[in-house]
């Protein structure tokens, strides 16, 4: 994926076009312009294709979604409110960024790359693209493109997203969450000092600071975040929450909701 | 998991005015309160008698329904003598009613869940709990024997609950649930002793480390059916060993991955009867003791029974071989956790020239299905799952593999297939080529992806499939589609009562075809797609004769929800945010609505809003 990491400045990431914006022009596209885009079929008239534009706000909505869930100014750049206002889009290229549920392939179904045996009897060509690694053996191997959950903090309302790819230890994600929040955290003390005074969120995973880093698994398990190694806590993360330390207890025994 | 029939509540028009009506106590000599003057000649018990004698051997959920519309006396009789219920919406109705209607009721089918929370489109939590019905039942229902549940949220103390209050308790089946583990399992097996069915199928079991498979009881049990491959907790195998051998009736038993090869072949040459196997991992363990490795094929060559092999996790591709030896018997083959090749695949699949049902990861690429379509002529229902879910990820099989399929298999009535690219010439031919199909899901993993040769979009090809296959009940597109394709569903797909759509159509047009134009629509679910407020109330004749619909990510208003559930006070209208929901946000996340005898529910969590 693009180097430019998701978590930072969600406003400038709105700005710079990437991925299929590219295709998202204005009414006044003219025939001369549409030859020129990058389409998957072969080259030549779409005439057909003016039956398949699409309303694009919807699935704008769905793109904003999956990068920041930072609300007004992302929507109000990319996607006119207008519902009326359909923009001539011919052909769509998938949406960088996975999706909630999509493929509708359950759970289960989904760690066969982890549980199944790794040899294959005949590597003949058609399997190799399941080869990664050149030697015959598929690796469980994070997957290289974003792996977005979704991270709350106690006291300010708004979620965000994280690319958990985007790191390679608890301490980068530490790193990364105190960057992400430490300014809407400040935003939400600001009272009537009218100063702003960011402080830094640390602590993050030790007990020591005054927030701490939690997560749900995929078994609905609220659990503190740094206990399992990394990897392992990379492929049953689910979500994360920033919970305030004093709460710790509470939070977790009434986060299991089994037994 | 087959799709249900049509839907066993009648309209609510019908149960309120039942209710209205108060039966006095009368004397024997005068005839009761009844609309059918036919019971002039005759005492009503005595008709009563002689309907139950008839009744009681109608056995078809639709036969049922019809016979209970006939008049209050049919009504009250059929009620006496249903024995099996089908619940597909357990918010349909509450307990209570259920056990008022029904008096004798053994068996009970239960669906909780709309099938959009499997892909985690809900959060967690939401309900469909299994609690309220079994203490109802357990008071009403002491001879209960049978139990089905799908997408319901069952805890151990529910299961405990079954276990002591239903002393004839025969079969449990469980589906697509959650929220139990190993120890209600264990208790189940112990104190029900007359267990013949116990499956667990793609249901999430904690593991609270209980040897449940010791917990039956010492002699000889009734077992017919043991399915446990989703428990993700190791076994006591000698435990299982033991079970097996003491229980002369085990036909089915499929195997979670804990169980080795080497124990596999130990259980297959102690039950030779088995007709339903599922293997559990395949794989051999080089570290063992043993000299000489196991004679796998001779233990599956004993099995002359077995019709049906599943399993083949872990798999290790060299052993899959053994299983020659069943495979001119199997009709049911379920190969979808295991990665194999086509050639792997291929010597096998020659020799199973009865398979009816098969299941595959798309790792045996379209010249596997090439190889089945050329074998397995009396092939009924495909599935094909991806290896790799993943929107970008390299696809092995396409088109040519349908397009193979469809000319070799032409008795298919059932297909899923998840692909990278299709086309729509595949989809046409699959139209005239498999006139028996009645399930047609097709899953482009690329969303908006077009018909890959020609770039057009795929709406001729799914309009050819409604068209041409006049069977059609359930239908799940994807790919590129414009209304175009929504107008050929509405126009000919008369007889769909299942329909799934994501990322789909242009604009509400699309929509208010099929809401017009598919009278039989009873399952409605939409992701994705850039359908709004005039789609939504162009279906209001039609939400009280189905029994969900479901709009996620879609341009539906509030305000227009609102409306539909004030004009509907019998539909019971969820909207589902997330925890951060944006309170400014234009458009309703997630709608859920349903009709319902009884009201709005009760136990609906804080993200839900009953409108």
């Amino acid at each position: 994926m693009e180097g430019c990491p998701r978590n930072i400045c969600p406003k400038l990431l709105d700005l710079i076009p990437q991925g299929r914006e590219w295709y998202h022009e204005e009414n006044n596209n003219t025939d001369q312009e549409k030859k020129l885009e990058l389409r998957l079929g072969p080259p030549g008239g779409y005439e057909e294709d003016r039956s398949a534009k699409k309303n694009t706000e919807t699935r704008n909505n769905n793109i904003m979604k999956e990068q920041t869930e930072i609300s007004s100014p992302s929507k109000n750049h990319l996607s006119p409110c207008n519902k009326a206002n359909v923009s001539h889009i011919s052909q769509k290229r998938t949406a960088p960024g996975p999706v909630v549920g999509w493929p509708p392939v359950r759970s289960f179904r989904k760690n066969l790359a982890s549980t199944s045996s790794s040899k294959l009897g005949n590597e003949s060509s058609h399997v190799s693209h399941i080869n990664k690694n050149g030697d015959g053996v598929t690796q469980v191997e994070p997957k290289r493109e974003g792996m977005f959950v979704k991270i709350n903090m106690d006291s300010v309302p708004i979620g965000r997203k994280i690319d958990l790819n985007a790191y390679n230890s608890y301490e980068q994600l530490s790193f990364a969450v105190d960057k992400l929040f430490r300014g809407l955290l400040a935003a939400q003390r600001d009272t009537s000092s009218g100063e702003r005074e960011e402080k830094p969120i640390i602590g993050l995973l030790d007990g020591k600071g005054e927030f701490t880093l939690t997560y749900e698994d995929n078994e609905g398990d609220k659990m503190l975040v740094g206990d399992v190694p990394w990897q392992m806590f990379i492929s049953s993360v689910k979500r994360l929450r920033v919970i305030k330390s004093s709460e710790i207890s509470s939070a977790l025994r009434f986060g299991c909701r089994r037994r | 998991m087959s799709e249900d029939e049509e839907d066993q509540s009648p309209p609510p028009s019908d149960l309120r005015s039942q209710q209205q009506q108060q039966r006095p106590p009368c004397s024997p000599n005068k005839s009761r309160n009844c609309i059918s003057s036919s019971s002039q000649t005759f005492p009503d018990h005595v008709l009563e008698n002689v309907l139950e004698n008839v009744l009681q051997f109608l056995e078809s959920r639709t036969d049922r329904n019809a016979a209970s519309l006939v008049c209050k006396l049919w009504w009250k009789v059929e009620g006496l003598t249903r024995s099996e219920v089908f619940i597909g919406n357990c918010y349909a109705l509450s307990p209570t009613r259920l056990t008022q209607r029904f008096k004798r009721v053994r068996s009970l089918l239960l669906k909780g869940k709309p099938r959009f929370a499997d892909f985690n489109l809900m959060p967690p939590d939401w309900g469909a709990n299994f609690a309220p019905w079994v203490s109802t039942m357990a008071k009403a229902y002491p001879w209960l024997e049978k139990v089905d549940l799908k997408r319901i949220f069952v805890s151990d103390d529910d299961l405990a609950l079954l276990a002591h209050s239903f002393p004839g308790f025969k079969e449990l089946i469980l589906v697509c649930c959650e929220g139990f583990g190993t120890s209600g399992i264990a208790v189940v097996a112990n104190k029900c002793r007359k267990l013949k069915v116990l499956d667990l199928i793609e249901s999430e079991v904690t593991d609270d480390e209980v040897d449940w498979i010791s917990c039956f009881p010492e002699d000889v049990t009734c077992l017919e059916s043991l399915a446990f491959d989703c428990v993700e907790a190791p076994i006591n195998f000698k435990a299982l060993e033991a079970l097996v051998i003491r229980s002369p009736f085990l036909r089915k038993l499929r195997l979670n991955r804990f169980v080795s090869l080497e124990e596999v072949h130990r259980l297959l040459l102690g039950a030779p009867q088995l007709t339903s196997l599922g293997t559990g991992s395949f794989k051999h363990d080089n570290q063992s003791e043993q000299e000489q490795e196991p004679d796998y094929a001779a233990a599956f060559r004993a099995c002359k029974s077995v019709v049906c092999l599943s399993g083949f996790r872990e798999l290790m591709p060299e052993y899959l071989p053994a299983i020659l030896p069943v495979c001119a018997n199997l009709t049911s083959l379920n190969f979808s956790y295991a990665n194999i090749s086509p050639d792997m695949f291929k010597p096998i699949i020659h020799t199973c020239h009865k398979l009816q049902v098969f299941w595959a990861l798309d790792s045996i690429c379209d010249e596997g299905l090439q190889a089945v379509a050329a074998t397995c002529k009396e092939l009924r229902e495909l599935r094909i799952f991806p290896f790799d879910p993943r929107e970008d990820s390299e696809g092995p099989v396409s088109e040519l593999g349908l397009q193979a399929i469809s000319e070799g298999c032409r008795k298919l009535e059932s297909v899923l297939y998840f692909c990278q690219r299709m086309t729509n010439a595949a989809l046409i031919a699959m139209s005239h080529n498999c006139p028996e199909l009645t399930v047609f899901r097709l899953c482009i993993m690329g969303r908006h992806r077009p018909d890959h040769v020609t770039g057009k979009a795929m709406d001729e090809g799914f309009g050819a499939i409604v068209k041409n296959c006049k069977k059609l009940t359930r239908l799940a597109v994807s790919g590129l589609l414009t209304d175009q394709a929504f107008r050929y569903m509405g126009e000919y797909g008369k007889l769909i009562r299942t329909l799934s759509v994501a990322f789909a159509g242009d604009s509400d047009m699309a929509l208010r075809h099929v809401l017009e134009g598919c009278p039989r629509l009873q399952k409605l679910e939409i992701r994705d797609s850039p359908f709004g407020d005039v789609a939504l109330r162009s279906g209001m004749h039609r939400y009280y004769n189905m029994r969900f619909v479901w709009m996620s990510a879609c341009s539906l208003s509030m305000g227009c929800c609102k409306d539909v559930a004030r004009a509907m006070p019998n539909l019971v209208v969820e909207v589902i945010g997330s925890d951060d929901d944006d309170e400014n946000r234009e458009f309703v996340e997630t709608l859920y609505m349903y009709r319902s005898l009884d009201g709005p529910r009760k136990d609906a969590p804080q993200f839900v809003t009953i409108l």
